[in-house]
């Protein structure tokens, strides 16, 4: 059995004094593996992933990233382990130029100039955009922002990789280009996505999440499959399980 | 191009030329900084009245011009918003203070005319040297500088977080009368009702989208610190630039250079 990268056990969250996002949720997750979190607009997907990399505090019960929980005085160590790609890639890109924003994390740890350059050179060859690090950021294309997002957080070199909504507003060939990229990062990854095609194509096991709690937690196949489970959460079919 | 976009875009160019692989641009951070400080005070600290100094100063920003081949027309346009300002500041003078001070051509300046131009050419050399450090060292190196002068992180901080949202809300600004255009056609300008809300969604989303920023940064192990890593020591360029500019403008501060010239001309 691999080890457990990820356990989250009873939490629940809240914004201010309002409902409940999550009501006590539980669930663990290893080493290799894809999870996909799907659920309907507002079920609480970008908040589960923020509070895994301590973004949101006020939370009840535990998150322990690879043992160490998650609070104030371990957000260090934390955020060395796992790496979080935004959903909207302008946000998480402030360079003038594609090279400096790659080597933003590697730079803050304090990383001899060398082996920065060696890692954004990596990371930028793993999201297949070489030459690009001369470019400046503001004009580049939607999907190439996302790449090179992913690509800022590559070069951390992260035992975990999540990501929120990251086939949102991508057309069909960096689509693949990055199921693609998803498939050679071989640790454990977290998206989250109400595309169910994205998901099918990239994900090993699945969690829907609903009314605050885990509805589902198992593979996809049985769960895309599900059409009566899925439009009671409020989503539809893949397309692709749909046409034959 | 609306007026916006083209703002946001001179911006961008700003910065795309700070980071342009020149000898300028390759310097020393720190080195530019404390330049640029240097001939700060000695612009600023320049009698009320020493306008021959003043002007003699200007050389500084000329000769960096010239070496950077940036263009100095596209930088007094870029600046077409603040040189106006600086230039306002000492409009009254000339009516307060109507004794003579200097004969020039024939013509007796009073000192109240002195000092308005005197102050309105620090205004201007000021900016353009501001505007030359900007727009060759990337904004990090700055900031990086500033913390080896020791400037409190926080207000270093404060001026990173502050230069990346003008952008965002510039960004903010330019979308949102592009959508109230597009839905208002034929409409110069946004209808006086419409500038509140607007407004502050404007700022609300842009807030946001900072926040954002900001948690992506910290997401990314920025604690505040600049890593000086990238500008390893001063090399032995940084230094002659050093020196050579110190002591050029120094020698510009302590001497009047357009009197000396002009009374060897004279004799
Ligand atoms: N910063 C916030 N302050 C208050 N409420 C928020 C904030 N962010 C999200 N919410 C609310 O929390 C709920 C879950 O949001 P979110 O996690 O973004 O959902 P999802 O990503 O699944 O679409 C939504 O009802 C949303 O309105
Ligand atoms: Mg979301």
């Amino acid at each position: 059995m691999s080890h457990i990268h990820i356990e989250v056990k009873d939490l629940s969250f809240s914004y201010g004094q309002d409902r409940k996002i999550l009501d006590r949720i539980s669930f663990t997750a290893r080493e290799k593996d894809a999870i996909g979190i799907i659920g309907a607009n507002g079920a609480g997907k970008s908040t589960l992933l923020k509070l895994l990399v301590g973004l949101l505090d006020g939370f009840e019960g535990s998150i322990r990233v690879e043992e160490i929980p998650v609070e104030k005085r371990t957000l260090q160590r934390v955020r060395e382990k796992i790496g979080y790609v935004f959903q909207d890639a302008d946000n998480q890109l402030f360079s003038v130029n594609v090279y400096d924003d790659v080597a933003f994390g590697p730079r803050n740890y304090g990383l001899p100039e060398e082996e920065v350059d060696r890692r954004v050179r990596k990371a930028l060859a793993r999201v297949h955009l070489e030459g690009f690090d001369e470019k400046p950021v503001h004009r580049l294309s939607g999907g190439e922002k996302k790449l090179v997002s992913i690509a800022t957080i590559l070069s951390m070199t992260p035992d975990i990789l999540l990501m929120d909504e990251p086939s949102a507003a991508l057309d069909p060939r960096n689509r693949r280009n990055l199921i693609r990229i998803l498939g050679e990062f071989d640790h454990l990854k977290i998206l989250t996505s109400h595309d169910l095609d994205f998901i099918w194509d990239t994900c090993s096991r699945v969690l829907v999440l609903h009314q605050g709690g885990i509805l589902y937690d198992g593979d996809p196949d049985t769960i895309l499959r599900d059409e009566k489970t899925l439009a009671m959460v409020g989503l539809e079919l893949p397309l692709s399980l749909t046409v034959r | 191009m609306s007026r916006i976009s083209g703002a946001i875009h001179e911006m961008q160019t700003i910065e795309e030329s700070a980071s342009r692989d020149q000898w300028v641009n390759r310097l020393h951070p720190l080195v530019k900084f404390l330049v640029t400080l240097f001939y700060l005070v000695c612009v600023v600290s320049c009698g009320r009245y020493d306008l021959p100094r003043v002007l003699g100063l200007a050389l500084y920003p000329f000769v960096l011009f010239e070496l950077t081949d940036l263009p100095l027309g596209q930088a007094l346009c870029r600046l077409r918003l603040v040189l106006p300002l600086v230039c306002i500041v000492g409009i009254f003078n000339p009516l307060l203070d109507r004794r003579p001070g200097a004969e020039l051509l024939g013509f007796t300046l009073t000192l109240g005319l002195l000092s308005m131009l005197t102050l309105m050419a620090k205004g201007i050399l000021t900016v353009l040297a501001s505007y030359l450090l900007v727009a060759t060292t990337p904004v990090e190196g700055l900031c990086a500088a500033m913390r080896m002068v020791h400037i409190p992180r926080m207000i270093v901080v404060e001026f990173l977080l502050i230069w990346r949202y003008l952008s965002l809300f510039m960004n903010e600004v330019q979308k949102t009368t592009e959508a109230y255009r597009l839905r208002a056609p034929g409409q110069k300008g946004i209808a006086m009702k419409y500038w509140g809300s607007l407004m502050g969604s404007m700022l609300l989303r842009s807030i946001d989208r900072a926040g954002e920023v900001y948690e992506a940064m910290c997401l990314r192990g920025f604690t505040g610190d600049f890593p000086s890593g990238r500008f390893p020591g001063a090399g032995r360029r940084d230094l002659v630039y050093l020196a050579g500019f110190g002591a050029g403008i120094l020698f510009l501060r302590l001497f009047p250079v357009l009197v000396l010239i002009g009374s060897i001309v004279a004799r």
